[in-house]
């Protein structure tokens, strides 16, 4: 029997998903043919006005890049200034600096449950995990003033030092959480519904994740070991010890393994940063910021985010104005091209789970 | 990694006669070479070279120069050194290849970079319209494309209830009959 | 996997002991909200009283959310625009970077976050104003070590305290270009420093030029309104640094230092007409006399030779600069430096007639006659006496003639014991010198160190170059020997009184604390005054003088319509900045005189 192709257009609200962006599907019947990503919701020309700022005030922009993770990108342009400057960073801040990054990497984790949960109908355990990111929210606005955009990894090291007693509160939160971690995996690892949704589903082919540029998550969800921190360790990441955890299956329940290790992995990186932390200097002051000129050339630099793999590149013609800043975004990779590919032949009902298990983020590709 | 990164220079302006290596610290290596030679080169350090992971793809408008510069960094998971090829495309006549047969996510780089600067990427196949929507004007990424007289002509500015505002060097001015020549206001904040 | 997962079924309901939990948003059940951290970036706040008006908030300000607007109650003054900030708080992003840019540290944020209104103009709020009680809940606050001020000055490179005496090289060594771009880059560009200048010199402009790398805009910039900027750069008092909004938190911007550094790059009077390339009017016809080649004349002279009027200066003196020449010693400002640039003033068409006393060698009446204008710069050259027995022994001396004879190049023995009186900078002047002269020198002054007029950079090289200062001694006799010279002076302690006026605390001789110090030579430097024979019949009652001075208007008119005046005989504040001011405002008031505003023509 000869079906007939039906054009679908899904979203560009999808569940778990920060920010919008469409799908257009080619459907028979619930089995998509074609899938094409049309995004364009959410292009706030970040790096056009970048240009004409200067290069501090162009730091306040980069955490908008991606809402549910903002601070390696902030981190990624400040090591890119740096980079460029040949600015020293105090040993302090770059534990700092590690300390904000992992926070971030779990409370965006914490997202990304309630995400790839809520995909699939299991609401509850977002409810709980959004919640309890508020704990370590918590704990940025402690830190940083801020909840959300935290404004506060700076060319030249952090805009303020630890408050008091803060190192307690952080070890007390990681101890709650990783408590409350077993719930959850109780709620979501455990559960049937969980387990046949996602096993076999969304593959990707191992053979060819390299070449079609997946990092992070889905490239270790593909038995594939590589992460920046590792790579190419920037901040203290070699001073540390911690695993990568990789999975086998190539699919969502591989990646979403992936994650779960993840986060206990960035509890035991936290908990070594707090142990470690040296006294000293915070900040290693940049010159007015005015008349801040960068020499002449360029600078990229590549962080771990929850996504992967995110990079920096700046480009400075001499004056106080970037020539250019240019944002890599691994859902830039994974949510175009990988998203198009992987879609066809999946279930219309499946797009929104394997979406989130990409780590899309359409502000991070709209920039 | 520091004989590494010789030994790769070494390959690469062997191959390459018109590639020049720029020196850099650490774990960064750097080639300048004409466009022409981009596919060639990038099939090079990936199959040969083993830099099998395409970490960026950037462009910037050198409006001085007349010249967009693109720039492609690759990766190497072995031997974890980045290489940085630079080229410079005529920025009257911006044409590009398309490379990606190479690697697939190069389709969306070039793709943003079709839209936001005009360059052509000879047989690249997506859609016209990427982040853009309806837009008639020129690539706005362009340095010669104003965003803020753009911002300005097309949203609405809360013009009467901060009309009161004044330039702090100004009111300084007037107030002491400070006469401040043309030639030098351009330095003024 | 079986069909019916069991485990898969049951676990999930484990999520049941969860039930009734505390939401932990709330700080306590059903509604009160938990307190925003310490640190929290809400709602401005401005300390109105603290605030200055720079406006540093409002440049660094990506979104344009910050306005300077006037306040009811604040008048703008002398290192206070009188503006203070406005937030949109429709555009504001909260990233804080007003806080870390402020220089005084007057504007914070608050644990404040809610505001609700359906009028977006009512989202525009004046911090500190529209909100007093901000004050309670100051939450992101700025401090010294997160600022993005840079509050510490490149030092300035300096011959050390025991090389400088041994003779009159220059002590200050001057930034080179990379220390340059380095202070010049410190500056925000505020411009409350042109207040304060009494010449009201461009300076955020030429600062940048600097930074910027463009030094010869810089030059340029600086001769729009002062001819003679190197002076300036090295020697002048700087009142635009008292006034420095970084001063507030730290080390103000060295704009003295900065004026020199571009200047001295201008290396020849030939060099510096090639950068300047001033534009030189067509001749006008109009001839004025100057009398006096000092910082007042020369701007006087220059300026209205770049306007097209023909400027004779009449100088007594064998060298024009007055003060500048005569009363600066040497190491301070080289003499070269001064040639430079009066010889590039007279290359623009200035004639100077040296050797030339008014009201000796020439009538002040002839004067008056040939021109159409003229400019009295005479400044003031008569030294003030201090009143006490032995004042006219041999080996008492009055410093500013001590220096004049140096500075043109004779000898002077003041053996070596050498006591200077007074605390302004000809004392200091006179006490360096000594030192180069290999004298051992003590300084009396009558009240405290901190109350000295010098400035404070020559009271610390002073004490450097191991110069003593007594404060507090009120001399009142000098001894002399059998030959009629100076031998010792006899001088009271005092103490400090306050005034019951509210003025600055006067100083009180202690009776019976006299003592005596051993001298060859005192030095008096308690002021000078100014010396007006030259003004004989009809022009002594035609132009009016009080308490000394010229009364002239804002234009330096003084009540004969045909004379000006400027420089220490016609203002109050005495230093050469003011006397460049002077000159300027008389240029302008010479030309509208004879030619008219350039509107009416």
């Amino acid at each position: 029997m000869r079906e007939k192709a039906t054009t679908l257009y899904l979203g560009p609200q999808h569940p778990g998903i920060t920010g919008n962006m469409m799908i257009r599907l080619k459907v028979k019947g619930d089995t998509i043919v074609q899938a094409t990503t049309e995004v364009g919701y959410l292009h706030r020309a970040f790096e056009k006005l970048a240009e004409r700022r200067n290069w501090l005030q162009s730091f306040t922009l980069m955490c908008r890049f991606c809402v549910p993770e903002p601070d390696p990108v902030e981190e990624s342009y400040a090591r890119a200034v740096e980079t460029l400057e040949g600015r020293e960073v105090p040993e302090r801040a770059k534990y700092i600096r590690v300390l904000v990054l992992e926070l971030a990497r779990i409370a965006s984790y914490m997202l990304w449950y309630g995400g790839q949960a809520g995909s699939l109908g299991l609401y509850t355990i977002g409810q709980w995990s959004v919640g309890d990111r508020n704990y370590i929210l918590d704990l940025f606005e402690e830190l940083t003033g801020g909840r959300v955009y935290h404004m506060y990894i700076w060319p030249g090291g952090v805009r303020r030092d630890l408050p008091m007693g803060f190192e307690e509160k952080v070890l007390k939160t990681m101890d709650y959480l990783e408590k409350r971690l077993d719930d959850y995996e109780d709620l979501m690892f455990d559960n049937a519904i969980f387990r046949k949704r996602t096993i076999g589903v969304g593959i990707i082919d191992p053979e060819k994740a390299i070449e079609w540029g997946v990092v992070g998550p889905p490239l270790r969800g593909c038995g594939i070991q590589h992460d920046v921190r590792i790579d190419e360790p920037y901040e203290v990441y070699d001073q540390l010890d911690f695993e990568v955890p990789t999975e086998e299956g190539c699919d969502i329940w591989a990646r979403a393994n992936v994650r779960r290790r993840e986060i206990r992995q960035s509890i035991r990186i936290i908990r070594q940063v707090i142990d470690k932390m040296p006294k000293g200097e915070f900040y290693n002051k940049i010159p007015n910021p005015h008349k801040w000129r960068l020499p002449k050339g360029d600078a990229y630099v590549r962080t771990e985010a929850v996504r992967g793999e995110v990079g920096m590149y700046i480009a400075s013609d001499g004056s106080e104005h970037p020539r250019r800043v240019h944002f890599r975004g691994a859902a830039y990779v994974h949510a175009v091209t990988l998203l198009e590919d992987l879609l066809v032949g999946e279930n219309v009902a499946d797009v929104s789970a394997i979406m989130n298990s990409l780590g899309t983020c359409p502000p991070e590709i709209e920039r | 990694m520091e004989e590494r990164k010789k030994e790769i220079i070494q390959t690469i302006t062997d191959h390459f006669k018109d590639a020049v290596s720029n020196p850099y610290d650490g774990n960064r290596v750097d080639f300048t070479i004409p466009k022409q030679q981009i596919p060639a080169i990038l099939f090079y350090l990936k199959d040969e070279m083993g830099f099998n992971h395409l970490s960026h793809i950037s462009c910037i408008d050198w409006l001085e120069d007349k010249q967009f510069e693109l720039v492609y960094i690759l990766w190497s998971y072995t031997d974890r050194v980045k290489v940085f090829v630079h080229t410079r495309v005529d920025r009257e006549q911006p044409v590009m290849d398309n490379i990606d047969m190479i690697w697939r996510q190069a389709n969306t780089y070039e793709r943003e970079i079709r839209e936001m600067y005009g360059i052509r990427f000879a047989g690249l196949e997506a859609p016209e319209e990427f982040l853009l929507e309806d837009w008639q004007g020129p690539p706005p990424m362009r340095r010669d494309f104003d965003t803020y007289a753009y911002a300005m002509k097309t949203f609405w500015d809360r013009q009467e209830a901060r009309s009161n505002a004044q330039d702090v060097r100004e009111t300084i001015r007037r107030r002491t009959g400070e006469e401040l020549p043309d030639f030098a206001k351009k330095y003024s904040r | 996997m079986s069909f019916i997962d069991l485990k898969g079924t049951l676990k999930p309901l484990t999520a049941l002991k969860q039930f009734g939990r505390k939401p932990h948003t709330l700080k306590e059940v059903p509604f009160v909200p938990l307190e925003a951290a310490d640190r929290y970036r809400g709602f401005h706040y401005n300390d109105i009283e603290k605030c200055i008006g720079c406006g540093n908030c409002a440049t660094i300000c990506q979104n344009q959310a910050i306005d300077m607007v006037p306040v009811e109650g604040i008048e703008g003054h002398k290192g206070d625009s009188g503006l203070r900030p406005r937030i949109d708080h429709g555009r504001c992003c909260w990233c804080g970077l007003c806080v870390d840019v402020c220089p005084t540290s007057s504007l914070s944020l608050t644990k404040d976050y809610l505001y609700v209104s359906d009028d977006p103009d009512s989202f525009l709020w004046m911090p500190g104003v529209d909100n007093p009680d901000g004050k309670e809940r100051k939450a992101f606050t700025g401090t010294p070590e997160t600022s993005l001020n840079d509050f510490q000055r490149v030092p300035m490179p300096e011959l050390e305290g025991m090389e400088r005496v041994k003779s009159f090289a220059e002590v200050v060594l001057g930034y080179n270009e990379e220390q340059a771009r380095a202070e010049a880059s410190r500056c925000i560009s505020c411009g409350l420093c042109t207040e304060a200048c009494p010449d009201h010199m461009h300076i955020p402009e030429y600062i940048n030029a600097i930074a910027r790398g463009n030094d010869a805009d810089a030059v340029r910039i600086i001769y729009d309104n002062n001819p003679l900027p190197e002076m300036c750069g090295k020697v002048c008092t700087r009142r635009c640094e008292e006034v420095c909004a970084i001063a507030h938190r730290g080390e103000p911007i060295a704009i003295r230092w900065l004026k020199r550094y571009a200047t001295e790059t201008a290396r020849n009077a030939d060099i510096i007409r090639e950068i300047v390339n001033p534009e030189i009017k067509e001749p006008n016809g109009y001839k004025v006399g100057i009398i006096g080649a000092g910082p007042s004349g020369l701007t006087v002279a220059y300026y209205l030779a770049l306007r097209g009027f023909d400027c004779t200066i009449y100088e007594a003196n064998p060298k024009a600069g007055g003060m500048t020449m005569y009363g600066i010693p040497k190491y301070r400002f080289p003499e070269e430096s001064l040639d430079k640039q009066i010889e590039y003033i007279q290359k623009i068409g200035v004639k100077i007639h040296f050797n030339t006393k008014v009201g000796k060698d020439i009538p002040f009446k002839e004067i008056y006659e040939k021109y159409d204008a003229v400019f009295i710069g005479v400044g003031f050259p008569k030294p003030w006496t201090l009143g006490v027995e032995g004042e006219d022994l041999e080996g008492s001396i009055q410093a500013v003639n001590f220096l004049y004879e140096i500075n043109n190049g004779k000898q002077v023995d003041v053996g070596d014991k050498v006591i200077v009186i007074g605390g302004g900078n000809v004392a200091i002047d006179a006490a360096r010198v000594s030192r180069r002269l290999g004298a051992e020198v003590t300084i009396l002054y009558r009240r405290r160190v901190q109350d000295m007029p010098a400035d404070w950079e020559e009271i610390e090289g002073a004490e450097q170059e191991g110069v003593h200062i007594i404060p507090q001694a009120i001399p009142v006799k000098f001894h002399g020997d059998e030959k009629g010279h100076v031998k010792a002076v006899e001088y009271l302690k005092a103490e400090m009184v306050p005034d019951e006026k509210g003025g600055r605390p006067r100083p009180v001789p202690i009776e019976g604390s006299n003592t005596i110090i051993e001298a060859t030579a005192v030095l008096g430097a308690i002021g000078q005054q100014g010396d007006y024979s030259f003004l004989e019949g009809v022009f002594a009652e035609r132009i009016k003088i009080e308490r000394g001075r010229f009364v002239v208007n804002e234009k330096q008119q003084t009540s004969d319509p045909k004379v000006f005046a400027g420089g220490d005989a016609a203002n109050r504040t005495a230093d050469a900045i003011s006397a460049i001011a002077d000159g300027y405002r008389a240029v302008k008031g010479i030309e509208e005189m004879l030619v008219g505003t350039g509107k009416d023509v």
